[in-house]
């Protein structure tokens, strides 16, 4: 065991502007932290609050959502009804008692590998904060 | 009483009298004590036994969306003819809702309104005043309840029985109907919503313990889903297996993630008639989750579900300038 927590990140990216954002970031050698798991989609409307879910209830400690810039979005509003979804899904959850830190969203662009670092670094430092998620997580039972 | 049953029965006769009219789903006393059971009436018989009481919880939107449509055999025509349902204001949303999502059309429905001073919650009452087999009636009485059983009669003050949805009620009276029985009632002031303060005053790790709690209640019954106006689809994601999105084991991290899928599925849309809460067999307090999640529509979005046949549904569609101070 490490001294530090090391929290496991799951971040959907649209394939449009965040997904080639953090490309643009590893080719321009930015360094960011490594704890990002990162799961393409087509579009941050495409991303169902179960996905969500479903990544806390099987291990990770904070989920980050990233699409276009509203007005951006290939498919012209997806980001917008992102937007709507997420937001109402973040005060869900921290209603029932899930730390708001654990979920982000945020607009990156094809061009912001910076701002991509930014919003990792963001994301992981709050993530430590939280510490590890025990909330509902799905517990392995041994028979 | 500002409606008679004269009149409701008088109505819903001439209703099922109709020609382009199937029936009509009203409520009917039920077998025993505070029980009221809904009723299908196709004729002027079924209609001398409908009744409208402040024991009339049940919403009746559910029937709406819960006939099963079998196959029509070959050589049939298809009936299309309406069904006609009684609502009180909050079902009325319901239906309202049902509308914009085109859950139904709003040709398919004859929509009877009854302006609703409150109904009480069976469960606060059978522990004032014991359920016995005894069929008892119920009225309003200026401000408060009247009992009737075995003769008895017995004043009930208002906030006693009254149910908690109706505390909140901010539309007593239908919002859309085609037909409307009796005067308009008064709509009242509301009190705070106590219950979703009291969880939002909590910090997050005891609000995460409270629901923790409640959660772990949990049967899996699906009875809220069921019972909801406005779960209606055929192909539900609870259901599904082929991807299984919520497994189907009953423990806290399923029963969490059940729970949140539910609220979040009613998001925008619920219309706060309290029956999920009502018909849990484990008492988990839906009704906050429902509640404040309404609050936040309603607050940030300025979107209220069921008050406008026309508008657009909450979860397909947006507004440029959303809020988005969440997002990094």
């Amino acid at each position: 065991m490490s001294a530090e927590f090391n929290p496991n990140i799951v971040a959907f990216l649209c394939n449009w502007c965040s997904y080639a954002g953090a490309d643009l970031a590893g080719t321009s050698r930015v360094n960011y932290p490594s704890n990002i798991q990162i799961i393409r989609v087509m579009c941050s409307g495409r991303v169902n609050p179960l996905y969500v879910m479903n990544a806390l209830q099987q291990g990770a400690d904070g989920v980050l959502v990233s699409g276009c810039h509203p007005g951006d979005c290939h498919y012209m509003e997806g980001n917008f009804f992102a937007r709507r979804r997420l937001g109402m899904l973040k005060d869900l959850m921290e209603f029932v008692g899930v730390d708001p830190k654990r979920f982000h969203m945020s607009w990156v662009s094809a061009s912001e590998g910076h701002k991509w670092k930014e919003v990792v670094e963001k994301t992981v430092e709050d993530a430590k904060e939280a510490g590890p998620f025990e909330g509902f997580r799905r517990r392995q039972i041994d028979w | 009483m500002k409606m008679d049953l004269e009149q409701l029965r008088k109505t819903a006769a001439e209703v099922v009298a109709r020609d382009d009219v199937k029936y009509l789903v009203g409520w009917k006393q039920g077998t025993y004590g505070y029980r009221v059971a809904p009723g299908f009436v196709e004729d002027a018989a079924g209609a001398a036994e409908l009744i409208f009481s402040p024991l009339c919880t049940a919403n009746l939107a559910t029937y709406l969306t819960l006939v099963e449509e079998l196959p029509i055999p070959r050589g049939q025509e298809p009936d299309d003819r309406k069904v006609a349902v009684m609502v009180k204001g909050c079902d009325s949303r319901a239906v309202t809702q049902l509308i914009v999502e085109k859950g139904i059309k709003k040709d398919e429905v004859v929509v009877i309104g009854c302006p609703c001073p409150g109904v009480v919650d069976p469960n606060l009452l059978a522990e004032k005043y014991p359920e016995t087999e005894d069929q008892v009636e119920m009225k309003w009485n200026g401000e408060g309840f009247l009992l009737l059983r075995g003769g008895e009669e017995t004043k009930i003050a208002r906030d006693e029985v009254l149910a908690e949805k109706c505390r909140l009620c901010r539309y007593p009276n239908p919002v859309y109907s085609d037909i409307m029985l009796g005067d308009p009632v008064e709509p009242w002031e509301t009190d705070e919503d106590k219950g979703v303060e009291e969880v939002e005053g909590k910090d997050v790790e005891e609000r995460a313990e409270y629901w923790a709690e409640q959660f772990d209640k949990c049967v899996r019954c699906y009875s809220c889903r069921n019972v909801c106006p406005l779960c209606y689809c055929q192909d539900c994601v609870l259901d599904r297996l082929n991807p299984t999105w919520v497994n189907r084991a009953v423990n806290f991290s399923e029963n969490t993630a059940f729970n949140i899928a539910r609220a979040f599925h009613l998001g925008g849309r619920c219309i706060e008639c309290g029956e999920c809460e009502r018909v849990c067999p484990a008492n988990i307090p839906l009704g906050k989750i429902n509640r404040k999640l309404a609050r936040e529509v309603r607050d940030k979005y300025g979107f209220e579900p069921g008050v406008d046949p026309d508008a657009e549904p909450f979860q397909a569609s947006f507004k440029p300038d959303d809020p988005e101070e969440f997002i990094l």
